[in-house]
C-alpha cells in the first residue's frame, strides 16, 4: 500500500522538544513545493520511547534544555539508527557552550557514537539542491548564540550513510514560521530541508 | 649388639638413598623421553605441565615403593639373619642372641667385619639407579639448548626456545611465533605471552610484540596498507605494534610464507554509575531545604574520580540561563566507589519555574583511549510556579468529577432496572411517579457532566448560581452545549462551529458530550414512565463516562498550532520544477551487508579448493565484521576453528549460523511504502 511521507518530530522526556511548533508545517510545504514526494499535510509527534518512532525515516529533534534520554529512548534511538533511520538534531540555542549542545552531543556519543564533522561535499548536500555545505542561518550571521558561523554539520555515519545529523546552526529558529509567510522571502531558506528528506528516503 | 645396630643404620641409609635414586631416575627418564618427543613434535604447554607433574609424582611413587619393599632393614632380626647369611661361622648365634636378648652368645664373634660388608652392599645397590640418573643427565646435556628448559620450566612463549630436529634455512621463520601483549599501565594487568597466536584479544592501548626465530631480514607485517618491518634482537626477529580501538588483521610475510593473526581490541568499559538518591524527579513548592544525594560507581579496571553534577536552568521560551556545578567529588582508588553529598536548594537561589538537573559522574583511569566517563540517570527538581500550585498536589485531592458521575450513573441504572423488573406489579401512576424521580436524578447528573464539559471549554460554572434549568443564561449555555453534544456524537447534521474547526478540547470532551446526550435521551424516556427504554441510553452514558475516565492523559504543552498544509496549492500544478541538480540514487544503506554476503559466498566456494586460504579469508572477514556484526563474527570464528581441527560437520553448522546471522541483518527497502506509515 502506497502511503505518504510523514514529517515526524521527536518527543523526549527531558526537554522542550516542542520549541519549534511551526517548523513541520513549513517543511511539509517546502517538500510539496519542490518535489513530487507524496507528503502528509500535517506532521506527527512521536515519543522517542515509543516503538512507533521506528516507522519514520526522518526524525526531527530540537530544544533548548538539557537532553537526557530515558532508557527506553536510548534503546530506541540506537535501534532507529541501526535500522537506517536519520535522526536530525538541531540546537535551538545555537550555542556550542549551551546546555542542549553539551548534553545532546553527549547523549548521542553515549547512545550511538561520537559525532564527527560531515564533509561539505557529502552526498547530503547534493541529494536534491546543490549546496557547498550547510546553508547559514540569519541567527548565525547576526552573531547570536555562540557568535560562530559553523562551517560543518556533525554526523554519525552507519554503513556509509548518515544515522544522526547534528546541527548547531539553529535551523529550528530559521524555519519556524508559517508556510504562508514564505512569500515574503526573496530566497526560500528551507530548501536544505528538501535535501534532508530526499536523503533520508533514498540513502 | 652395638655392631649389629651400626650395620642396621648403614643398611637403612643405603636403602633410603637407593629409593631416592630410583625415584629420581624414573622422573628423569620420563622427562628425557618427553623432551625427545618434544623435539620431534612440539608438545603443548598444558601437556608439558602435566608431564612435569607426572614426573614428580612418579619420582615420589617409585621412591616410596622401593623404600617399602626394603623396609626389613629396620628390623634387627632381619639384619641379624642377613649377617648370618654372609658370615656362616656365626652358626645362628647372632640370631639367637637377638631373639633371647642375650649378647653373650656372640661374645666371641669377630664383629668388625660386619660393617664393611654392609657398606659394600649398600654401595652396590646404588650403582644401577645412579647409572640411570647419569645416563639421563648425559642425554639431557647433549640435547639442544632450550629443550630441557621447555620440559623442566614450561611457560608461555617458550616455543621459541624449542629446537627443531630438522630445520633448514628455507623453512618459514614465521613459525614458531610468539606474541607478547603488554597492557597499558593504568589497567594494572599482567603481561600476557601467547604461543602460535591466531586470535589475540587485548585491551586498547596495549603494546603487542610478535617475535620468532631467525634473521629479521625480509620479515614484515602488513596491516591494511601499512607495513612494518621486523627488527633483530639477538637470534630472534621482532615486530612491535600498538593496539588501537579497531580490530585488524596482521599479515606476517617471510618470502613466500604468510601468516595471518587477527587482533581484537577489548574496549575499556566506561564506569557504571547508579544514582540512588534522589530516587525520582520532584517538584518543590518552595526553594528551600537540602536534598541528599547518593550514588555508587563501578569500573572494570579502576576509578579515579567521581562526583555529582548539577545544572540549573532558568527562564522560559527562547530565553534560558544556565549555571552548573560539582558536588561531593571523591577520588576513589579501587573499582568501586560510593558518593554521598547534599544539594542546598537555598544556596542555589532558585526562583519559581527553575529546574535543577542532577546526576552522578565517574571517570576511570584510562589514559589511553579515555578517560571513560560514566553517568547516571538524571533527576530533575523543579520549583513550582505560583500559578501551578493546584497541580503540585501536595495535599490529597478529592475524587474527580468523572468518578462521581460513574457512581451516580451506575446507581441510576440499578434503580431503573429494579423498577423495570417490578413494572408488571405496579400501577401505571406509581410506575410513572417512581420513573420521574429517577429522571430528576438523571437530569441532575446530566447537569454535573455538563458543568465538567463547560469548564473544559473555558466557562466558569462555579461562580454561577444555578436555580434550575429555567435560568436564561443557563438555558442558553445548555442549549449550546446540547447542540455541541449532538454534533459531537453525530446525532445532528449541523457541524459544530468552533471558529473554523473542532478544537482539541472538544475532541477531549467527546466522550462526556456523548454521555451528556445519552442522559438527555434517558431522562426523556424516564419522564414518560419508560425505564426499559431509558436503560440503553443510560448504559451508553455510563460507557461514555468510563471511556472519558480511561482516556489517555494529554499533554497539551506539546500541541503545535494546527497548520494543515494544502499540498496541492503548494505544488501549484504539481510540477516538479525546483530541482537544480540531477537526482541520483545513493548507494543502498545495506551495501556493507551485501558486500559481506558476497565475500562470504566466495569463501564458502573456496573451502572446497583451498581450506587454508578459506580459513585466512574467514579470519579477515571476521575482523571486518567484528565491530558491527558480533554474532556473524562469532560464527565465522567457530567455523575457522572447526576447519582447523578438521571437524567438517561443526564447520558446516558454523557457516550456516554465519549466513543466517548475516541475512538476518539485511533490511530490504524496495520502496518508500515501508517507511511512510501514518500511525
Amino acid at each position: 500500500m502506497m502511503t505518504e511521507f510523514v514529517f515526524a518530530t521527536a518527543q523526549y522526556d527531558s526537554g522542550d522538544w516542542d520549541s519549534a511548533p511551526l517548523l513541520p508545517a513549513n517543511i511539509i510545504d517546502t517538500i510539496a513545493r519542490y518535489t513530487e514526494i507524496t507528503v502528509a499535510p500535517t506532521g506527527a509527534i512521536v515519543p522517542l520511547g515509543d516503538d512507533r518512532m521506528l516507522r519514520y525515516p526522518l526524525l526531527y529533534m530540537t530544544g533548548h534544555l538539557p537532553v537526557r534520554f530515558t532508557d527506553a529512548e536510548r534503546r530506541n534511538v540506537k535501534r532507529y539508527v541501526d535500522r537506517g533511520g536519520l535522526l536530525f538534531i538541531d540546537d535551538h540555542n545555537h550555542d556550542i557552550d549551551g546546555t542542549f549542545h553539551k548534553t545532546a552531543t553527549e547523549e548521542i556519543a553515549r547512545t550511538v557514537a561520537p559525532l564527527t564533522e560531515l564533509p561539505n561535499n557529502h552526498p547530503l548536500y547534493s541529494a536534491f539542491f546543490k549546496f557547498d555545505g550547510p546553508p547559514t542561518t540569519s541567527h548565525e550571521l547576526n552573531g547570536w548564540g555562540d557568535n560562530l558561523v559553523h562551517k560543518h554539520l556533525m554526523a554519525v555515519e552507519r554503513n556509509s550513510r548518515i544515522g544522526v545529523l547534528y546541527s548547531s546552526k539553529d535551523y529550528s529558529s530559521e524555519w519556524n514560521y508559517h508556510p504562508d509567510s514564505k512569500r515574503f522571502l526573496s530566497v526560500d531558506n528551507t530548501k536544505f530541508a528538501v535535501n534532508l528528506v530526499v536523503y533520508a528516503l533514498t540513502a | 649388639m652395638t655392631q649389629l645396630r651400626a650395620v642396621r643404620i648403614v643398611l637403612a641409609i643405603g636403602t633410603v638413598f637407593r629409593a631416592i635414586a630410583w625415584g629420581l631416575g624414573a622422573a628423569l627418564t620420563l622427562l628425557v623421553g618427553a623432551a625427545l618427543i618434544d623435539l620431534a613434535t612440539p608438545l603443548p604447554l598444558g601437556t608439558r605441565h602435566v608431564i612435569l607433574a607426572v614426573a614428580a609424582l612418579s619420582a615420589a611413587a617409585v621412591a616410596a615403593s622401593m623404600a617399602w619393599r626394603d623396609r626389613g632393614v629396620f628390623s634387627l632380626e632381619r639384619v641379624a639373619m642377613w649377617i648370618e647369611e654372609r658370615v656362616p661361622s656365626l652358626e645362628y648365634t647372632l640370631v639367637t642372641a637377638v631373639e633371647t636378648g642375650n649378647a653373650s652368645y656372640v661374645a666371641g664373634a669377630k664383629t668388625d667385619r660386619w660393617r664393611p660388608i654392609a657398606i659394600r652392599r649398600a654401595g652396590r645397590a646404588l650403582r644401577t639407579p645412579i647409572a640411570v640418573i647419569v645416563g639421563a643427565f648425559v642425554i639431557l646435556f647433549v640435547m639442544p639448548g632450550g629443550a630441557v628448559a621447555r620440559m623442566t620450566l614450561p611457560h608461555a612463549g617458550d616455543s621459541l626456545d624449542r629446537a627443531s630436529v630438522a630445520r633448514g634455512t628455507r623453512a618459514s621463520r614465521l613459525s614458531p611465533l610468539v606474541a607478547e601483549v603488554v597492557p597499558p599501565r593504568y589497567s594494572g594487568e599482567k603481561t600476557t605471552t601467547l604461543d602460535q597466536p591466531r586470535d589475540i584479544r587485548a585491551l586498547v592501548g596495549s603494546a603487542l610484540a610478535m617475535s620468532g626465530r631467525g634473521d629479521a631480514t625480509g620479515i614484515a607485517a602488513r596491516i591494511g596498507k601499512d607495513s612494518v618491518v621486523a627488527t633483530q634482537r639477538g637470534d630472534r626477529w621482532s615486530i612491535a605494534l600498538p593496539i588501537g580501538s579497531k580490530p585488524f588483521a596482521i599479515r606476517l610475510t617471510d618470502r613466500a610464507f604468510e601468516r595471518i593473526v587477527a587482533v581484537e581490541p577489548v574496549l575499556d568499559a566506561s564506569p557504571s554509575v547508579v544514582l540512588t538518591a534522589p530516587a525520582h524527579d520532584s517538584v518543590l513548592r518552595a526553594p528551600t531545604g537540602r536534598i541528599p544525594l547518593a550514588a555508587s560507581a563501578t569500573d572494570d579496571f579502576g576509578l579515579v574520580s567521581a562526583s555529582f553534577e548539577y545544572i540549573v536552568s532558568s527562564g522560559e521560551g527562547e530565553t534560558f540561563k544556565f549555571k552548573s556545578g560539582v558536588l561531593g567529588a571523591v577520588k576513589p582508588t579501587g573499582k568501586r566507589a560510593s558518593l554521598a553529598s547534599s544539594l542546598s536548594i537555598d544556596a542555589l537561589e532558585l526562583k519559581p519555574g527553575d529546574v535543577v538537573h542532577v546526576r552522578a559522574v565517574a571517570r576511570d583511569a584510562n589514559d589511553v583511549s579515555g578517560p571513560g566517563i560514566g553517568v547516571s540517570e538524571t533527576r530533575t527538581i523543579r520549583i513550582a510556579r505560583a500559578d501551578e500550585y493546584d497541580s503540585v498536589a501536595v495535599d490529597a485531592a478529592g475524587p474527580a468529577d468523572e468518578e462521581k458521575s460513574v457512581v451516580s450513573e451506575r446507581m441510576l441504572i440499578m434503580l431503573a432496572e429494579a423498577l423495570e423488573r417490578r413494572r408488571p406489579s405496579l400501577r401505571r401512576d406509581t410506575l410513572v411517579g417512581e420513573s420521574r424521580r429517577i429522571a430528576a436524578d438523571q437530569k441532575r447528573l446530566r447537569r454535573t457532566v455538563g458543568d465538567v464539559v463547560f469548564t473544559r471549554l473555558g466557562g466558569d460554572p462555579s461562580g454561577e448560581e444555578h436555580t434550575g434549568d429555567d435560568s436564561p443564561t443557563r438555558g442558553k449555555t445548555m442549549e449550546e452545549m446540547l447542540a455541541r453534544a449532538d454534533s459531537a456524537t453525530n446525532q445532528s447534521a449541523d457541524p459544530i462551529d468552533f471558529e473554523g474547526g473542532e478544537s482539541p478540547v472538544v475532541a477531549v470532551n467527546k466522550p462526556l458530550l456523548e454521555a451528556y446526550n445519552a442522559m438527555w435521551s434517558a431522562s426523556t424516556e424516564l419522564e414518560v414512565g419508560e425505564p426499559g427504554r431509558a436503560l440503553p441510553h443510560m448504559r451508553r452514558a455510563l460507557a461514555a463516562i468510563e471511556k472519558a475516565r480511561k482516556a489517555e492523559r494529554l499533554y497539551l504543552r506539546g500541541a503545535p498550532p494546527a497548520v494543515v498544509v494544502d499540498v496541492s496549492k503548494a505544488r501549484l500544478k504539481g510540477k516538479d520544477k525546483g530541482a537544480t541538480s540531477t537526482r541520483r540514487a545513493l548507494s543502498p544503506a545495506d551495501s556493507a551487508a551485501h558486500s559481506r554476503l558476497e565475500r562470504f559466498a566466495n569463501i564458502v566456494d573456496l573451502v572446497q579448493r583451498d581450506q587454508r586460504a578459506a580459513i585466512d579469508s574467514l579470519l579477515l572477514l571476521r575482523i571486518d565484521a567484528l565491530s558491527d556484526e558480533p554474532v556473524f563474527a562469532s560464527a565465522l570464528s567457530d567455523a575457522a576453528d572447526a576447519m582447523r581441527k578438521g571437524k567438517a560437520a561443526d564447520a558446516s553448522n558454523a557457516l550456516t549460523r554465519a549466513r543466517r546471522a548475516l541475512a538476518g541483518t539485511q533490511v530490504a527497502r524496495d520502496s518508500l511504502a515501508r517507511w511512510s506509515i501514518v500511525p
